[in-house]
């Protein structure tokens, strides 16, 4: 049924034609039609800037998504797992009185698991007078014995909590669920509010939004406190199971937001009862852990041993002391279900209050009374498992027949302990955006605690998600729902902050900024050479394609010089089977080749991504371009000429702004170093093989492979500016070979990794060079040795010697850097069973 | 009586090792019936950390860590117990099966709490129907319950074959019912699960047992149950050899199943292949 039009019509309603939906609580209409208060600016800004207004600004925060490569992974789509972040423009807007109330309520539910994790790892008061039946401990697979006993640093279990409201059709709030495993959502919600402000700055401004930075602070101040030593200036490192994680965005985003390394267990290591980081300047002792990996895996000498996440010795380094892990190990034990009915009981014997916000009717299964109730009332409930870990998604009673309701009865009576049943919330509406119109969809929000002090600070906001329809009350950003970001509004203007604040004491000067793990630098080296590699390609294909169209009598030279140069890179192979111009279209279109061109660009995002902690944002933003330039071309029936070139002009653009960024942007640290060093091998590799096949051996220069070779390599204005007369070989090879200020050159960039070896920390302390020194040393003499006039006779033999004898070399210094530098390989292992 | 056991342990590696975390349970515990008269521990090499606590389970600890490159690891271990035989219990006096299960699940007194954990699923043990169906023969309505374990404990014995080479420390207790074979810890997995699956108590027991006539597992580490009743307290079965130990046996550990109570167990970086040996000898010790 509709409800009646309003008797004075608002400017959303006659405008935007927001109708709520009859039966749930609508967040922005009250049942009379009226606007609550404090969605006033907002409607008031949408009906001023109306659809089309929207639809530019919201074009804009799209993009800002997707260039800001805001992700989520889904781990059921092994093909492509990393999704554009699916948020919604309209935020969530909730009152100052309201907040308050939910506000005070997470800190008391934050304070309360808190005592109860105490309690469970250490006396088991609870248990024993009965205050928690021991079912819901004893075989729940998150109480983890080995971490019986073991007392975090202040007593603090949980330096962060988060729970999931929902508001029923009354009006009234409800706790879903409690999160203190590793809560996540918190950088998603920084993430919405940044893109939100840019949609909608004007009505931010004069709302009096409450900002997100002062929870941030309170997280890095309150963890500070609690890392044994250095507390002045920690080593605090983020923990990942890595980049498949579903949300791994949101861990890089948070390490680079919060200032801590982002690590993956490979990368750290117990020593002495220490935890250290791993890095290519030797290890560095690492005062706290932020873990956003799920306990049990965090060790697998003490916890599962199947692990390979996992430090082995981290517990035994938490036990004495030596490091603070957030939140500890053990946590996940207060995320049951099945406490819901035994908290109000709980709350008043632990905090001696009343609990302040309701849990959702919960039945636990574990106990006769709510058993049969269960049992009778089984088509309106959701059946759960009462320990999450058990990772059994909910079954809806109404959704079963008779028949699956009685099997599912029998199962449960068989271990009730391991149910509980909830009441499925009406959940409330609020309006989200689509084609144009606004439409109402259910709402879960996320509200985070932070440890300050003695108790929790709360982050005034929060991660809102949104059903996928009206018609689901399931939501979650897994199952196709979005997200919203949350305000809270304000008394009055809101201070601005930035996290780089002074620090209480004067810090000592430091130079290093993030320590390099050896991972980081592997990824980084092969940035640089995939970079180098799609460059190197794009500039042979962009000549290629010019070359088709010439008219003059050296085309045929040219285009056969290039054909050989693509075949020595590896995009074409010998046998010609098509016109040279089909060909090398194809290789731009290159999607199903392990090798080609595509895969070359996909891998550079990829490593970005890898990277998203270490590289700056518009250094992402440019490669990410690169990618979406490349992975939407014209279709292959269309594929022009023309089209192409364009295409592969703003690919030179893009790869050059990435140089431009690296050179302008990055701190001259190892990360740099490495992504140099990586860029000039290859780079030295690409322009031997260019002039390989530019100059085959037993035959005389052809002018139009040698015009083909200098355009290739960028250095045609070079060479004319130097010599009037025609193209020769050995003149060419002398600017592209030897010529050590033409940065093109392949002597050049030997020059600069003799130089970048020379500054890396085993090329430092030793009294003999290491091997990849020695290496990088002979391959300039070589070089520099080499006689051009020599080299550029035509029956090429010795020219194809040295070109031989670069590519294996500089081939062995890559392997020689790998070993020395990113052997990380060996993999710890379980002893075998005595 | 004094028994003394000698426990090498002794990794080879075919690569060197740099690092390796071990933990190890391999002093004994006192408890009735045992009191530990000495414990001697060495590792070559020589450990760069290592630690001593008491687990949750009440077991002792210790903890090492190697950090110089090895190809050979060798935990030796020798320990002296006093050993007192108590009378055999008459097991026809103990309640009822049902009653045990009841009051344990009732939580009835602190021991009864305290026993209350061991009715459940534990990392290696799952329960289920078809545990429970092969109990069923021997916890009829009414059965004595120490007099129903024991005869489970002479079903298994029976029935199943002991074999060294049937199964692997992976190998799942379903697994090790269905193919009826296995040794002394899958013995001990199999009755527990069994147990368990009818709601009663059962722990797992790691330790030796003397190298006598007539015995098995004495070349190896080797492991029990042990079951709680009211009034009796915890009472040991040994399934693969069919008897209550009898001051045979010297405990180290217990938990709820090999997981909670390795004697040894270790996380090496590098090594390659690995090979291990293991050898145990339990003698009288002359006092």
């Amino acid at each position: 049924m509709q409800r009646m039009p309003p008797p004075s019509p608002t400017l959303l309603d006659s405008q935007w034609r927001y109708e709520a939906s009859e039966g749930f609580y609508d967040e922005v209409l009250e049942p009379e039609y009226r606007i609550r208060p404090q969605w006033a600016t907002l409607s008031e800004a949408l009906t001023a800037m109306g659809h089309q207004g929207m639809a530019r600004r919201w074009q804009q925060g799209r993009r800002m998504v997707r260039d800001n490569g805001i992700t989520y992974n889904v781990y059921s789509d092994p093909e492509n797992t990393s999704r554009p972040w699916p948020l919604d423009p309209i935020p969530l807007i909730l009152g100052q009185d309201e907040w308050k109330q939910i506000e005070a309520a997470v800190v008391q539910r934050a304070t309360l698991f808190n005592s109860i994790l105490a309690d469970l790892y250490g006396p088991q008061r609870l248990l024993r007078e009965g205050m928690l039946p021991p079912e819901l401990v004893f075989p729940n697979p998150a109480f983890l014995r080995p971490c019986w006993g073991v007392e975090p640093p202040g007593g603090v279990f949980l330096h962060m909590y988060a729970a999931d409201l929902a508001r029923s059709p009354d009006g009234q709030w409800w706790v879903l669920a409690d999160r203190t495993q590793a809560p996540s959502g918190a950088g998603y919600a920084l993430e919405n509010r940044l893109v939100t402000t840019r949609v909608l700055p004007d009505v931010f401004r004069t709302s009096h939004v409450r900002r997100l930075a002062h929870f941030f602070q309170s997280y890095r101040d309150a963890l500070q406190a609690l890392v044994p030593r250095n507390r002045e200036n920690p080593r605090i490192v983020l923990l990942t199971p890595g980049p498949y994680n579903e949300t791994y965005f949101e861990h890089a985003f948070l390490a680079r937001y919060l200032g801590y390394t982002l690590v993956e267990g490979g990368d750290l290591t117990v020593r002495e009862n220490r935890v250290f980081l791993k890095t290519l300047g030797g290890l560095l002792p690492v005062d706290a852990i932020v873990r956003r990996q799920d306990d049990y895996y965090c060790d697998p000498l003490e916890l599962r041993s199947d692990s390979i996440l996992g430090v082995p010795g981290l517990l035994q380094a938490a036990r004495s002391g030596n490091v603070a892990i957030v939140n500890a190990l053990g946590s996940g034990l207060a995320e049951s279900p099945g406490y819901a009915a035994f908290l109000p009981g709980l709350c008043r014997n632990l905090l001696g209050e009343e609990l302040k916000l309701p849990e959702v009717a919960t039945w636990w299964c574990g106990q006769e009374g709510p058993l049969k109730y269960v049992a009778d009332h089984l088509g309106s409930l959701v059946i759960k498992p009462a320990f999450p870990s058990a990772r059994q998604n909910p079954i809806f009673g109404a959704a079963l027949d008779e028949k699956e309701r009685s099997a599912l009865l029998d199962s449960v009576r068989a271990e009730p302990y391991r149910y509980v049943a909830q009441e499925q919330v009406a959940l409330s509406t609020v309006p989200v955006w689509a084609d144009g119109k606004l439409h109402p969809r259910h709402l879960v929000v996320r509200v985070f605690g932070v440890r300050s002090g003695d108790g929790y600070a709360v982050m005034p906001g929060g991660l809102t998600r949104i059903s996928s329809s009206l018609n689901t009350l399931v939501v979650s950003i897994q199952s196709g729902g979005g997200s919203k970001d949350t305000w809270v509004l304000g008394d009055g203007p809101a201070s601005p902050f930035t996290l780089l604040r002074p620090a209480a004491h004067p810090l000592d000067v430091s130079r290093a900024t993030f320590d390099l793990s050896s991972r980081a630098a592997d990824n980084l080296f092969w940035l640089g050479r995939y970079v180098e590699r799609v460059e190197a390609a794009v500039r042979v294909v962009r000549s290629m394609l010019a070359r088709v169209f010439q008219e003059d009598a050296t085309r045929a030279e040219g285009i056969s010089a290039g054909l050989a140069i693509l075949s020595a890179l590896g995009y074409l192979t010998t046998q010609r089977t098509a016109a040279a111009e089909a060909e090398v279209l194809a290789i731009i279109d290159s999607r199903e080749a392990a090798n080609g061109l595509i895969a070359h660009i996909h891998h550079v995002r990829r490593l970005a991504w890898l990277l998203r902690d270490r590289i700056s944002l518009d250094a992402w933003m440019i490669l990410n371009q690169l990618d979406q330039q490349f992975s939407s071309p014209p279709a292959a029936a269309e594929v022009s000429t023309g089209t192409s070139q364009d295409l592969l002009n703003h690919a030179i653009v893009t790869l050059s702004a990435f140089g431009g960024m690296v050179m302008e942007g990055m701190t001259r640290g190892d990360g740099w170093r490495f992504l140099d060093i990586g860029r000039r091998i290859e780079r030295a590799l690409q322009m031997t093989e260019i002039l390989r096949a530019g100059l085959p051996p037993e035959q005389p220069a052809a002018s139009g492979a040698l015009e083909t070779v200098l355009e290739i390599a960028d250095s045609t204005i070079t060479y004319r500016s130097r010599y009037l007369t025609s193209l020769h070989a050995d003149l060419m090879l002398d600017l592209l070979l030897v010529d050590e200020a033409n940065p093109r050159s392949i002597a050049f960039q030997l020059v600069r990794l003799r130089e970048h070896i020379d500054e890396l920390p085993a090329s430092q302390n030793a009294i003999r060079r290491p091997e990849e020194a020695r290496t990088a040393l002979s391959l300039l003499t070589a070089v520099q040795l080499a006689d051009v006039r020599e080299l550029a006779r035509h029956d090429g033999e010795l020219r194809a010697a040295l070109f031989e004898r670069l590519v294996s070399d500089l081939t062995l210094l890559s392997d020689q850097i790998t070993r020395a530098y990113f052997s990380h390989a060996a993999r710890s292992r379980q002893l075998a069973a005595s | 009586m004094r028994l003394r056991a000698t426990h090498v342990t002794r990794y080879l590696y075919a690569e060197p090792v740099s690092t390796c975390h071990t933990e190890t349970r391999l002093a004994p515990r006192i408890r009735a019936g045992q009191i530990p008269m000495g414990h001697r521990f060495e590792v070559t090499p020589t450990p760069s950390f290592s630690a001593t606590r008491v687990d949750y389970f009440g077991n002792q600890v210790i903890s090492f860590s190697i950090e110089q490159p090895h190809r050979e690891l060798v935990i030796s271990s020798e320990c002296e117990a006093a050993v007192h035989p108590a009378p055999p219990p008459n097991l026809s006096l103990s309640p009822a099966w049902e009653e045990v299960r009841d009051q344990v699940a009732g939580r009835a007194t602190q021991d009864a709490f305290d026993a209350f954990q061991f009715v459940f699923e534990s990392p290696l043990i799952r329960r289920g129907p078809e545990f429970a169906g092969y109990a069923t023969e021997c916890f009829e309505p009414g059965r004595r319950f120490l007099e129903g374990v024991n005869q489970l404990s002479e079903k298994i014995f029976k029935q199943f074959r002991y074999d060294t080479k049937a199964t692997t420390v992976a190998t799942p207790v379903e697994e090790a019912l269905k193919s009826r074979s296995g040794v002394c810890q899958d013995f001990a997995h199999v009755m527990i699960a069994c147990l368990r699956s009818l709601n009663l108590p059962a722990r797992y027991v790691s330790g030796y047992i003397r190298s006598i006539a007539g015995v098995t597992g004495a070349e190896a580490s080797h492991a029990w149950l042990s079951v709680w009743c009211p009034v009796f307290g915890w009472q040991d079965f040994d399934p693969t050899n069919k008897v209550m130990p009898q001051g045979d046996h010297i405990t180290l550990a217990w938990g709820r199943d090999y997981s909670d109570v390795a004697p040894v167990k270790g996380v090496a970086l590098g090594g390659g292949e690995q090979t291990i040996r293991v050898s145990v000898e339990v003698t009288e010790a002359t006092q």
